[in-house]
């Protein structure tokens, strides 16, 4: 019986196990490079937008301006999901703010506030700074580190050839496809990676989310004391689960996705539900308080 | 506590990081049953310890006047609290939240009555045991007396306080909302009160409702109440005085305000 192609079963597992680490090892190498950002800069002097970008991207730096906006008094929501605007633009605000502020003045949705045209150009000139200073990854960059999932693709093809061909030959195939299947999740995970951060940036923002621990929705945090800020910063940490946490009729009218942080995983424990739902059993009004509700309680 | 700590807040997860950056601030309270006895402090909590702030266990569900012996896992758990946070003083209230198996989830008040004086001194006595640090008893503010009060109020309180040896956590806003809605004066009270036994005092808001002023927490603290403070200081200054509120948390600035509020009142310098 002759080999399939010409080449042993184990010699061919070989060479496609190896390409396979290969593949992984120099993508890793690629991006370790291209992600690494601009050590020098520092992330604790940028504002509450600007950290949700490097957390969540564009989505989580709409959401964070909208929990400053909420937490003002500036915006709502109306019939069918819209925004609308519920008080005058507060001063001081970024040019995101301003820009969402406009779109609810316009009836717009959440989920269609990033193609408004101001929203975009906006949330375009926060990335760009982010980008100069070496804290936000640039979607070229982005582009060359996913050059790799070509090579990961081109061995899930040569994985399935090899396959067919061995099974026509009447060869066995369970090996191959196992390591076929194992190049596919690889391939997949290459191109799935999404971040905003650099490794330069991803350190600073560690650091900002345990100096913010308070504003994390396990803590049910007082947003009305915390102020606009405090409100914008809980969302640009902690996802747009701190939006539920603070307004959870409005984060729910304005169609808020609540896991919206991923960018710093290490360490971001309120970024999905669990953050959420813990402020009904978390809060101290429910358990610890020593005001005991109702009339005179005491205490 | 024989030292003078001035003006404190009581902490609460909600406001950490506002109470976190209150620079003046060398003492603040913590709901006991908040804190896990063994596992990890919330941050906030740890940074005020680390930054030498005094943090004191305030129970609330002791149950110190009810007529069953205090649990003894309750007890052991507020030990364990004051072991960790290295609190000079513990706190609870002169109050019962359970009876016969029921929680009331709420603090209730005792009768007036020398029975009840027993039951509280032997609950008192059960925790003193257990907790090696000493306790100050906290009257709760009540809007309706028993029927059955064989004692005036101070006479309750200093008759408990002498018994056990216990401190006082006196509620300015208390004695204020119980003189109100019984129609008596708030200071008479102070004037009868063992006020050199007082550790520390609370301040809170609260509001009108239907006629009668309920201690809420969850309001501004209101000037009669800060008055009551300075009539208290005037008789004699406690160690330390704090701003208890729990709910409906206002802007920092207001909350920021509240505090010099008290440490105005009170003559102590501003924590923020």
């Amino acid at each position: 019986m002759n080999d399939t192609w010409g080449i042993s079963g184990p010699t061919f597992l070989t060479y496609f196990i190896g390409a396979m680490i290969a593949i992984a090892i120099i993508a890793a190498v690629h991006r370790k490079a291209l992600f690494r950002g601009n050590r020098s800069s520092r992330v604790d002097n940028l504002g509450p937008q600007q950290v949700a970008y490097l957390n969540g991207g564009d989505r989580l730096a709409i959401y964070s301006s909208m929990g400053g906006l909420r937490a003002a008094g500036a915006l709502g929501t109306g019939p069918g999901r819209t925004l609308v605007r519920t008080g005058p633009l507060p001063a001081g605000v970024t040019p995101l703010d301003s820009a969402i502020y406009n779109a609810a003045g316009n009836g717009v949705r959440t989920r269609d506030l990033h193609s408004d045209q101001w929203v975009a150009s906006a949330v375009e000139q926060l990335r760009d700074t982010l980008e100069r200073n070496g804290l936000a990854v640039s979607a070229g960059k982005m582009r060359e580190a996913r050059l790799w999932v070509l090579g990961g693709v081109a061995l899930v093809v040569i994985g399935i050839a090899r396959t067919l061909a061995g099974l026509g030959n009447n060869r066995p195939v369970g090996f191959i496809i196992l390591a076929t299947i194992a190049a596919f999740i690889l391939t997949l995970t290459m191109l799935r990676t999404r971040r905003w951060a650099t490794d330069a940036a991803h350190k600073g923002m560690r650091e900002l989310r345990s100096q913010h621990t308070y504003l994390s929705p396990a803590n049910s945090p007082a947003y009305a004391t915390y102020g606009a800020t405090g409100a914008a910063m809980g969302v640009a940490l902690f996802g747009g689960a701190a939006l539920y946490s603070m307004d959870p009729a409005f984060a729910a009218e304005a169609e808020v996705q609540r896991i919206a942080a991923t960018g710093g995983s290490v360490g971001s424990s309120g970024g999905g539900d669990s953050g959420s739902s813990s402020c009904s059993s978390g809060s101290s009004c429910s358990s610890g308080s020593s005001c005991g509700g109702g009339g005179g309680c005491g205490g | 506590m024989a030292e003078t700590y001035g003006v404190g807040i009581g902490w609460r997860p909600e406001i950490a990081g506002f109470v976190e950056g209150l620079p003046g601030l060398r003492f603040a309270e913590v709901v006991a049953e908040s804190v896990h006895a063994h596992g990890e402090l919330p941050t906030g909590l740890q940074v005020l310890l680390d930054r030498g702030v005094t943090v004191i266990p305030h129970g609330v569900r002791l149950s110190l006047g009810g007529a069953e012996p205090v649990e003894e896992a309750r007890v052991e758990h507020l030990a364990a609290v004051a072991e960790r946070l290295n609190a000079p003083l513990v706190s609870e209230h002169i109050a019962f939240v359970r009876a016969g198996g029921i929680e009331a989830g709420h603090l209730l008040p005792l009768p007036r009555t020398r029975e009840a004086v027993d039951a509280v001194v032997a609950n008192v006595r059960r925790v003193q045991a257990a907790v090696p640090v000493p306790i100050a008893l906290e009257p709760i503010a009540a809007l309706f007396d028993w029927p059955d009060d064989e004692l005036t109020e101070a006479q309750f309180l200093t008759e408990i306080l002498d018994r056990s040896g216990a401190q006082l956590l006196l509620d300015v806003a208390n004695v204020y909302a119980n003189a109100r809605n019984r129609g008596t004066d708030p200071a008479d009270l102070l004037d009868h009160l063992p006020l050199d036994r007082v550790a520390y005092v609370h301040v809170a808001g609260g509001a009108e409702h239907q006629g009668l002023y309920h201690d809420t927490h969850t309001d501004a603290v209101p000037q009669p109440v800060l008055d009551l403070v300075t009539a208290l200081c005037e008789r004699h200054r406690p160690p330390a005085l704090m701003l208890e509120r729990d709910g409906d948390y206002p802007p920092a600035a207001a909350l920021a305000g509240e505090l010099d509020a008290i440490a105005r009142a009170s003559g102590y310098p501003a924590v923020t």
